[in-house]
């Protein structure tokens, strides 16, 4: 109780009362800071690693990727008559190994954050979802 | 004179012209007490809705208020700026799972959360919303107030004891423990008013608070009494059990408290009891210290709605504080808050009550 | 009246204990008469992982070590291969480890004050260090594009080079936490309730502390001045000014004061590194080297090879990081994959001192001096 002898007038408190009401009233910089998530987005850095893409001209279907993979997370698939990566993001750290691993660079990590889904199975992304085939200017 | 909300309305009807011959109809069969039963049911309707939707009203208050202070939003998406978010929430819980653990009592365990809406619904009964809208101006209101809403520990206990949870057997003892030691400072910084008002009655508390002093300052209690309203307020935040004194169901130590084994609608009718709860200890603290619904009279509109207006104002600013002090601080230790209550502020109180009665003796008040 | 004495399982599923974590208490009515710590709930196996990993495929799990402040783990691995290999860093790569390592070690301090704060009640301190982190971990974002778990270093450099705009933006960040940290101390740092809940709660001297194999900011609220920064000087450390953050009152409010000042001082040293970073490559060729590949737009691994093996050996290093100290022994059989890797976690260490500092105390005080120990269930149980 020897706090109530020191300070009686509660000057913290008070102090702590200020600064919550500046920030109810936004006073110096101090505004609203979320966003309306699903209606709204937050702009995404360049370098954010997101889910796989994979270039479909550059992609020679080596297995560098598979290997380096730490957590086993790709497998190399026979699609449309070439060898593909395939992966199983249900595994996957986000590392980033496979994109630095890929000789071709053909791997890209730009594919989005919303990954979440209802079963492991569809958590497998086959060549099907992942190919993308860069645009040439001619 | 118009004493009550029940002679309120029996004038109204009176001037509209159907009181008579309603009366009248139901003398011919002999049952005149039945429209003064239909008269006082629809009161309590009114009153009940009035409550339900204030609680609704706060409960998304609440959030907005929480949201306001930590540079969010608050609820923003079922409705205007998330205003029906209760009813959503609502919805929800009363799709939950109700679950009764099995080795609940089971009867106490239903009854409890039900329990707990009586003493915040019958607190209302005493208080005055506006001049004359008051459901009945008992005689000993305030002593009422303070005894009903010493109530709310039982229900608490109730649901702490048949849970069969440790944790909630530990948040419904320190209820206990935390009601005992909170209702006495708050009778007695009460009671320092009470002497100066002379009577137990909130409508004469109000009364004796019309008028102003030098014509700026009005005539509240708060400013003749303020050491009796900040232990009075200190007492109504911790009999309500709300941070920095809500030991019942600190959820960082007791998960949640007494209504850890709780889901679906009970959970909510807790939830519900809180704020009503609030609402009540809000509107007392207002009666007895802020002028209740004292307040410039506008002569064309009737007194009652600029009454009902000002005593809703008042409250909600009460409210406001409460949940700003929410936004703001910590929570105290049990240990802590039952030596501010005995060692700290029921000296205090009977200091209060001495130094009030002596100046009442000396005449100086 | 006969009285007993009452078993509480606290955890592993509960509020405050940080994740999976059980304290096996035993009561006397509010009062601890005894606590044990019982851990092991999150127990991944990243040691035993490590034998079957290359080095280089290791430092992805480094990450969920501490996952609230994942770049000293990956640094502090990494320099253990260095050591190993005997391979060092080009001095840009060691400016932005330290840069990254010292966000970092704000990040943390913020969801420690922000998580002390919330297991104490108050619901608004939170709010505003993740308000704070958020740009925080948007630079990060900006840097290695990873919020969490980076995987940013790579034994003899770092990953990628400093964004366009990088350096502004830290400053940036800087002008900001300098306002905000102020507010922190209005809101907090005075407030009789707070004051009424650490001092003198979770006390442990400076001897027990010791005995107990505590480092970092909690032992340094007991009074020692123990820093590794300070007392083995790594990286780039030696030519940074700044001091370690000492208090003698050996309490939680000690603990946490110790860490609202290391945030000032992160941040001095991040006005540092941001006015003094130097121009250079940010990987090395010393060793290892190949030729740079030129033409690779993003990548930059083709400076290093993915598969290296360091001579026959072991090495033990350790870092100061936000927890305190992190150590990593690596044994080397001349192959590619690590023989052994041991983790000296700060977390697992300072936990153990929890029983010593709450018997005799309550529930609310365990509560606040487990906050004050800050420990993350990811480094408890690896």
């Amino acid at each position: 109780m020897a706090w109530i002898s020191k300070n009686w007038a509660m000057t913290g408190i008070i102090k702590g009362f200020i600064v919550t009401l500046k920030h109810i009233f936004h006073i110096g910089n101090r505004p609203i800071v979320t966003v309306q998530y699903p209606y709204e987005k937050m702009k995404l850095a360049p370098r954010f690693r997101g889910r796989h893409s994979v270039d479909q001209d550059a992609c020679i279907g080596c297995g560098i990727c598979e290997s380096n993979c730490p957590n086993g997370t790709i497998r190399i698939v026979k699609y449309n008559g070439r060898w593909f990566p395939e992966f199983n993001l249900g595994m996957c750290l986000f590392c980033g190994l496979c994109m630095d691993a890929c000789p071709m660079n053909a791997i890209k990590m730009d594919g989005g954050y919303e990954l979440a889904d209802y079963s492991r199975e569809s958590l497998v992304y086959g060549p099907d979802r992942i190919l993308f085939k860069k645009e040439v200017n001619k | 004179m118009i004493a009550n909300a029940y002679e309120l309305i029996v004038n109204i009807l009176t001037a509209i012209g159907i009181y008579e011959p309603v009366y009248g109809f139901f003398q011919s069969f002999g049952l005149e007490y039945l429209l003064r039963i239909i008269i006082v049911v629809v009161e309590i309707v009114v009153l009940l809705v009035f409550v339900l939707l204030s609680v609704m009203f706060l409960s998304w208050l609440e959030r907005k208020m929480f949201g306001w202070v930590q540079s969010r939003y608050g609820p923003m998406v079922t409705g205007p700026h998330g205003l029906f978010q209760p009813i959503a929430d609502g919805i929800k819980l009363v799709g939950k799972e109700d679950i009764i653990p099995a080795s609940a009592d089971r009867w106490i365990f239903t009854l409890a959360p039900f329990i707990i809406f009586v003493p915040a619904l019958l607190v209302f009964v005493p208080l005055p919303f506006g001049d004359t809208l008051i459901l009945s101006d008992l005689r000993m209101g305030l002593i009422y107030i303070i005894a009903i809403s010493a109530l709310s520990p039982v229900s608490i206990l109730l649901a702490g004891w048949a849970s069969n949870n440790k944790y909630s057997l530990m948040g419904a003892m320190r209820a206990v423990a935390q009601d005992i030691s909170y209702t006495i400072p708050l009778a007695l910084a009460a009671i320092a008013v009470v002497l100066y008002v002379g009577s137990l009655s909130t409508v004469d508390i109000v009364r004796a608070q019309e008028g102003t002093w030098f014509g700026i300052i009005p005539r509240w209690f708060i400013f003749m009494q303020p050491l009796a309203f900040i232990l009075f307020l200190i007492a109504s935040i911790a009999e309500m059990g709300r941070i920095p004194f809500d030991f019942q169901e600190s959820e960082q130590e007791l998960v949640a408290g007494f209504f850890t084994e709780y889901s679906g609608m009970k959970f909510a009718m807790y939830f519900l009891g809180e704020y009503a709860h609030l609402f009540a200890v809000s509107g007392v603290v207002v009666t007895i210290f802020l002028g209740g619904w004292t307040g410039p009279v506008l002569s064309p509109i009737p007194v009652q709605i600029t009454s009902l207006v000002y005593f809703i104002i008042k409250t909600y600013a009460v409210i406001l504080f409460a949940m700003w002090l929410r936004d703001t601080v910590p929570r105290v230790r049990i240990d802590q808050l039952l030596n501010l209550g005995w060692k700290i502020m029921i000296p205090l109180a009977l200091l209060n009550l001495l130094v009030t009665s002596f100046l009442l003796t000396a005449r100086v008040i | 009246m006969e009285t007993d004495e009452l078993l509480i399982n606290m955890g592993p599923v509960h509020p405050s204990t940080h994740g999976v974590l059980r304290f096996k208490l035993i009561m006397d009515g509010e009062i601890i008469r005894d606590c044990k710590v019982v851990m092991g709930y999150l127990h991944r196996g990243t040691e035993k992982l490590a034998e079957m990993k290359t080095y280089l495929q290791f430092i992805p799990y480094t990450d969920r070590l501490d996952y609230i402040a994942a770049m000293p783990n990956n640094y502090a691995y990494v320099r253990a291969v260095e050591e190993l290999a005997g391979i060092e860093a080009p001095l840009r790569a060691e400016y932005i480890r330290v840069l990254t390592m010292e966000l970092n070690r704000i990040t943390n301090h913020l969801v420690f004050m922000g998580s002390l704060l919330l297991d104490l009640g108050a619901s608004t301190p939170i709010m505003y260090g993740f308000r704070e982190r958020e740009k925080a971990l948007q630079l990060y974002e900006m840097l290695c594009g990873a919020r969490m778990t980076f995987s940013y270093m790579r034994v003899g450099g770092v990953r990628e080079d400093l964004p366009e705009g990088f350096i502004p933006r830290l400053n940036e960040f800087i002008k900001d936490m300098e306002m905000r940290i102020v507010d922190y101390e209005q809101l907090i740092n005075d407030n009789e309730i707070f004051l009424l809940r650490m001092k003198n709660i979770g006390v442990i001297s400076a001897e027990e502390a010791i005995n107990y194999g505590m480092t970092g900011p909690s032992l340094r609220g007991s009074g020692v001045n123990y820093d590794i920064r300070k007392l083995e000087p790594y990286s780039i450390y030696p030519d940074l000014d700044f001091k370690a953050c000492v208090r003698k009152e050996c309490d939680s409010y000690a603990r946490y004061l110790v860490r609202i000042d290391e945030m000032k001082e992160s941040l001095h040293i991040l006005k540092q590194i941001a006015d003094t970073i130097p121009a250079g490559e940010i990987i090395t060729t010393q060793k290892y080297g190949i030729a740079p590949v030129t033409g690779a737009p993003t990548s930059v691994m083709p400076y290093f090879p993915r598969i290296f093996t360091p001579p026959e050996g072991e090495v033990y290093t350790r870092i100061e990081a936000p927890k305190g100290e992190l150590g990593f022994y690596v044994v080397s059989d001349g192959t590619t994959k690590p023989y052994r890797v041991k983790i000296r976690s700060p977390s697992f260490c300072n936990l153990v001192a929890i029983p010593k500092m709450v018997v005799g105390l309550k529930i609310p005080d365990l509560i606040a001096a487990f906050g004050t120990i800050d420990v993350v269930l990811g480094d408890v149980d690896r």
